[in-house]
């Protein structure tokens, strides 16, 4: 092996005076070699992105302090422990020994500095160069990252671009002095698969032509799948286990790699299975059962040519001038029993579709029957009593709970609004669902703050489940879990359609969790169902453009299918902003097999 | 809780809670004629053993007087803040509930109000109405109402967006449930603390106010009237002002402390 | 352009609405100006004469319509205590208040920036609680309690400047600023605090964003990051703070102007107050009001102009 780029030796950070010390970091020693990406990965809290901004020395401006270890950088002259660095030594290597890069695209631009001043600033500071001079090299960086028409993006305030073009950008500032090493803390978390994809073929590219080092954060082992030469595992501070990707991934050493591992649902592996399956857990006691697939399919919910628009307002009298047209006639029915994905990308309308479903937003045109009801011709009364057969799981834990209130008035409060229970038989029923969510049942004087995100979770679909309901919506239910705290839910989720005949309308963007839980999918691009058919149909024979681009872009946690050999360039949504003597057209589809329809373009 | 464990929460608290006791306890405590004695021979006279905090131009205590002016302060600035929370709640309420049209109206009004210095309101109603007491609670309980009225409205949009009321609403959870169960308990920390810092500018309002001589009137004695009597022996009295001056600041200080810590405790987005 | 237009409109109505609240306010009053001129103690019947030759017997929406009509017409009535028109009274008192608006503004805004910035790089260290403690103390004291210090400090103790009285800038410029210095310091140092404190809560906002990060990421300079990256993003929202307590000081130069006898608009609409001279009232509360919404306009257009983001809006 050559001499390592960066070798970070007994690392220990810590955040906090006192008594209220937090070890963040306990003592972590990895090095990277130039030209490799080391994945560093781990769930929330493991300190993997302590670990990054330690090499920054940026952790202190977080609070933090390293109390121990080495972190040493080869530069042109020699080894340096940035541990002991002072400042201006400091400055001198961020930006041009060691570049940067964050998690979130939409802040990690100054919002009132143009493209060009914030491209130019580390090139005056590292490089001395002033002027055209400047300008020409952040010309030259906005190629190199693949930016369409540079020279008018010099001029652009990060407002007037995308996340993905604002994320190409700060590739190219963290790019601007040719790094020798370029840190990625989570650098598509926060895009759509599409242009996650494309802007981990831009990173892999730009490592093979500048041979530069990459150290990559992430959570997602399927991205680590797609691009770690070796990686790191990390857990609650220290580093549990250390390899090339290969070796990790066919033959995991420590427990919690292997659990971690257990727990990620892997695009294509449901291939050749008849219905969906819970995840084998490590350690879990019983083996999950297979769910058999329904004898024969009962419809539980019709919906036909739904229509959602939200209007939009201008003008001092706030006229109505524009609409978003969210959902566009929409048509799919969803069996009793069986689960239908909504899957797409952010702002195809899939949440909307959901949410006008349950009438929490009121759509515009179309018919929604629930076992043979007219949920969208029924008065407010009415609309009430009907949901009790229709409930909704949200995405966010920490916001879809009061708190202010104890749980248990939390589950119990459907069945209060409905006069379904009272006194002791109220209790007894609140703790029966706790007991069906696997939460012990003291749980039930507590506040959500006390929970974890995964115990949140139960809570809600606890009381989802409170009124006996037939069809579940879970929007998003598990995107902000964890990975082994998602498995564990989905696998309730599963358990209790098998032993409650329930219905799922299961909405989210992940591609290999929606294979993993649906009987049938429906891919949704700006408004509209692009396909929908059986499961196995769309994952292993797509047919609509969108559907495939879909395929092609989600990553694969198995590092023997790559990705990422050439640079990736999808279309972009365009905007579902419409005026309003906007006529769509309707949404006509062509059967490719029984079941299986295809959007005519 | 932790917060109040600071230096800024316990001073605060030991500010607010001393005031509220002085303005509670002093009269029952302090005999009217303590603070009422004029004593001719001792007029203007400065700090001294006999008259702690001297005497004002009739010779009077002023450690009484201000004991005894606490009693004002507090009723007038504590009546009229409860007084715009008790408008400002349902019209905000209203308004971030259910939105559209009412909405609409309600907030144009509030910010056309809102560009009315609310000092200037306080004074133009107390003086159309005729200042007294009851007048001044009134006229600085409807300047304050805008105001409060702005911040509740912002709460209950803000927490009726939230995916728990939503999430109650799927469940069946009727409006006025919902508001009663889900949006009142949690606007509640804001309308606390934005209660308290009111309650800071209502003792400044009440003290501008009879410092101009549009707020309480004698035979009432609150800060404001010691301060505005004070002008006339400026040169040869200044404590007869900077004792109701400091009492007014002092005041004022631990409510703004008591605010801040209680922003931070019981509302962190917000906090400073 | 069709942004501009918006926002005139919406000034037009708010206007509207202003003059509404103001006549709605000073008419609800026992009492009338036929009362005020001749006196309590008048003949009913020449009183009856008055308040009909006034038009006070006709409804509310007549009178009102016939008092907006005067004011956008330039006829805004004469005051009874001053047996003055009004309008070029108003006009006279309101550049007096202006000059100690504008500077008790710049005073609050040239010290708060900077001390607050110093306080939210330094947070939670003593630079911050020495700063935010003063302050703190700031906001908590009273303008009268400020303006009663500075009298007794600067014109009483030490006899730097005069305690009392307006001199116009044209006449000696000099002399009107050393007469405008302490009434705009007693204005100016509770603003200051107020400003500091938004100042440091706006910053450490920004300080903790990503951006920030990833300019020092880059390399920067902390001098250039704090003081560049960040206040260039923490200038728009202080400026709107600053532009809404244009109203606050209006509110406060009614105390201060009448603590220091200088005539503006705080001291006339004061001698209006106390003398319920009520066409005055009427004209002033209105003046001050629409003077305090333009305020706000103009920083709302001035923001369009820092930040991009509006901008293009």
């Amino acid at each position: 092996m050559t001499e390592a780029i960066v070798t970070i030796d007994h690392l220990r950070v810590t955040f906090g005076k006192g008594a209220d010390t937090v070890t963040a970091v306990k003592d972590v020693s990895f090095s990277i070699a130039p030209g490799e990406t080391v994945c560093v990965v781990g769930e929330s809290g493991s300190g993997k992105s302590v670990t990054s901004l330690s090499l920054m020395r940026l952790v202190e401006f977080g609070g933090g302090s390293i109390v121990d270890g080495r972190l040493t950088l080869m530069r042109k002259d020699g080894p340096i422990d940035l541990a002991q660095a002072d400042t201006t030594t400091m400055r001198s290597i961020r930006g041009r020994d060691i570049g940067m890069i964050f998690q979130e695209p939409m802040t990690s631009l100054n919002p009132v500095f143009t493209i060009e001043r914030q491209l130019t600033d580390g090139l005056r500071l590292h490089l001395g160069l002033t002027g055209s001079a400047a300008r020409a090299r952040a010309l030259q960086l906005l190629r190199d990252v693949r930016i369409p028409e540079p020279e008018r993006r010099l001029k652009q305030y990060p407002h007037e671009l995308s996340g993905g073009m604002r994320q190409r950008v700060v590739i190219a500032i963290a790019m601007a002095c040719e790094p020798r090493l370029l840190i990625a803390d989570e650098p598509t978390t926060a895009l759509d698969v599409t242009i996650q994809a494309e802007i981990l073929a831009l990173i892999n590219r730009l490592k093979r032509e500048k041979g530069m080092a990459v150290m990559f954060i992430t959570h997602d082992m399927a991205v680590v799948a797609q691009i770690a030469d070796r990686v790191v595992v990390m857990y609650r501070g220290d580093v549990v286990e250390e390899g090339p990707v290969a070796e990790i991934f066919a033959n995991p050493k420590a427990e919690y790699t292997k659990a971690l591992l257990a727990a990620v649902p892997r695009l294509g592996e449901m291939q050749g299975k008849a219905a969906p399956e819970p995840l084998r857990l490590v350690g879990q006691k019983f083996v999950p059962k297979s769910l058999p697939p329904a004898a024969q399919p009962e419809p539980l919910l019709e919906v036909k040519n739904l229509t959602t628009y939200f209007p939009v307002r201008g003008g001092p009298l706030r006229r109505h001038t524009a609409n978003v047209h969210a959902v566009e006639d929409v048509s799919f029915t969803l069996n009793k029993g069986e689960t239908l994905s909504l899957v797409g990308e952010s702002g195809c309308g899939k949440s909307s579709c959901g949410r006008s479903i349950l009438r929490l937003v009121e759509p515009t045109s179309g018919s929604v029957m629930l076992d043979r009801k007219d949920v969208l011709a029924c008065n407010p009364r009415d609309l009430r009593h009907l949901r009790r057969d229709m409930q909704m799981i949200f995405q966010d834990p920490f916001a879809s709970l009061n708190p202010y209130m104890r749980l248990m008035a939390q589950v119990a409060e459907p069945l209060r609004n409905f006069g379904l229970a009272t006194g002791s038989d109220l209790i007894d029923r609140v703790a029966a669902l706790f007991d069906r969510v696997d939460l012990p049942r003291s749980y039930m004087r507590r506040f959500p703050h006390e929970l974890s995100g995964g115990q949140r979770q139960r809570i809600a679909i606890a009381r989802a489940l409170a009124v006996n309901p037939k069809l579940i919506i879970a929007d998003e239910a598990v995107s902000a879990l964890d990975v082994s705290v998602q498995a564990q839910v989905l696998n309730l989720m599963m358990e209790l359609q098998a032993d409650l005949g329930l219905s799922f309308l299961f909405i989210s963007h992940d591609m290999a969790v929606v294979e993993r839980v649906s009987h049938h999918v429906a891919v949704m691009y700006l408004g509209r169902i692009v396909e929908i058919g059986p499961r196995a149909a769309i994952f292993e024979n797509p047919q609509h453009a969108y559907t495939k681009t879909l395929m092609l872009a989600v990553p694969i946690a198995d590092p023997n299918t790559r990705k990422l050999d050439s640079d990736l360039s999808f279309k972009p949504i365009p905007s579902p902003m419409h005026d309003r003597s906007y006529r769509p057209t309707p949404s006509t589809y062509d059967t490719v097999a029984p079941g299986h329809l295809v959007l005519r373009d | 809780m932790r917060g109040f464990l600071t230096a800024k929460g316990l001073i605060g608290a030991g500010i607010v809670m001393l005031v509220l006791a002085i303005a509670l306890l002093a009269p029952l405590v302090i005999p009217d004629r303590m603070a009422t004695a004029m004593d001719m021979r001792a007029r203007l006279s400065g700090p001294s053993l006999s008259h702690i905090f001297g005497t004002d131009q009739l010779g009077r205590d002023l450690f009484f007087r201000v004991m005894l002016g606490a009693q004002t302060s507090v009723l007038i600035a504590g009546s009229a803040v409860l007084m715009s929370i008790v408008i400002g709640l349902p019209l905000g309420i209203v308004s971030g509930y259910y939105g559209g049209v009412i909405d609409n109206v309600l907030m144009r009004l509030v910010d056309t109000l809102l560009s009315f210095p609310a000092l200037l309101l306080a004074l133009t109603i107390s003086a159309v109405l005729g200042p007294n007491l009851t007048n001044t609670i009134i006229a600085i309980g409807i300047a304050f109402t805008p105001f409060l009225a702005r911040i509740i409205r912002g709460e209950a949009l803000r927490v009726a967006q939230m995916p728990y009321v939503e999430a109650a609403r799927a469940a069946g959870t009727t409006d006025f449930m919902m508001i009663v169960r889900h949006i009142l308990p949690n606007i509640m920390p804001a309308i606390i603390v934005q209660g308290t810092i009111s309650l800071a500018f209502a003792i400044l309002a009440e003290a501008g106010l009879s410092f101009l001589g549009l707020g309480t009137q004698p035979p009432d004695a609150s800060w404001g009237l010691m301060i505005q009597a004070s002008r006339d022996y400026l040169d040869v009295a200044p404590w007869t002002a900077l004792v109701p001056g400091a009492a007014v600041a002092i005041t004022v200080l631990g409510l703004n402390m008591f605010g801040d810590v209680l922003r931070d405790v019981l509302d962190p987005r917000t906090a400073t | 352009m069709a942004y501009l237009i918006n926002r005139l409109m919406s000034v037009v109505l708010t206007l509207f609405l202003i003059s509404i609240i103001t006549f709605a306010v000073t008419n609800i009053l026992p009492g009338d100006v036929a009362m005020m001129i001749m006196g309590t103690q008048s003949n009913p019947e020449a009183l009856a004469g008055l308040r009909e030759s006034l038009g006070l017997n006709d409804p509310l929406i007549m009178q009102y319509g016939r008092w907006i009509g005067g004011i956008l017409t330039g006829d805004w009535g004469t005051s009874l205590v001053f047996k003055e028109p009004i309008g070029p009274l108003i006009a006279q008192k309101v550049t007096a208040s202006a000059l100690i608006v504008v500077m008790s503004m710049t005073i609050a805004l040239v010290c708060a920036i900077p001390l607050g910035v110093w306080a939210a790089v330094h947070r939670d260290r003593w630079q911050d609680s020495t700063a935010s403690t003063v302050a703190l103390i700031g906001v908590s004291l009273p303008d009268f309690f400020w303006g009663i210090m500075l009298i007794l400090l600067f014109a009483r103790g030490l006899g730097w400047l005069p305690s009392s009285g307006f001199v116009h800038p044209v006449d000696d410029f000099q002399l009107a600023i050393r007469h405008a210095f302490l009434p705009s310091l007693a204005l100016g140092l509770g603003l200051m605090a107020h400003l500091t404190r938004m100042t440091r809560a706006t910053m450490t906002g920004i300080l903790g964003q990503e951006f920030i990060r990833v300019a020092r990421a880059k390399g920067l300079s902390e001098g250039t990051v704090v003081w560049r990256y960040g206040l260039a993003n923490a200038i728009g929202p202080v400026m709107t703070v600053a532009g809404l307590q244009v109203g606050y000081l209006f509110g406060s130069i009614i105390v201060v102007e009448s603590l220091f006898n200088y005539t503006g608009m705080g001291w006339l609409t004061y001698q209006a107050l106390l003398n319920r001279d009520i066409p005055l009232i009427q004209g002033s509360v209105f003046v001050i009001a629409a003077v305090v919404m333009l305020a706000n306009l103009a920083v709302d257009l001035l923001y369009t102009l820092i930040d991009p983001r509006i901008r293009l809006a």
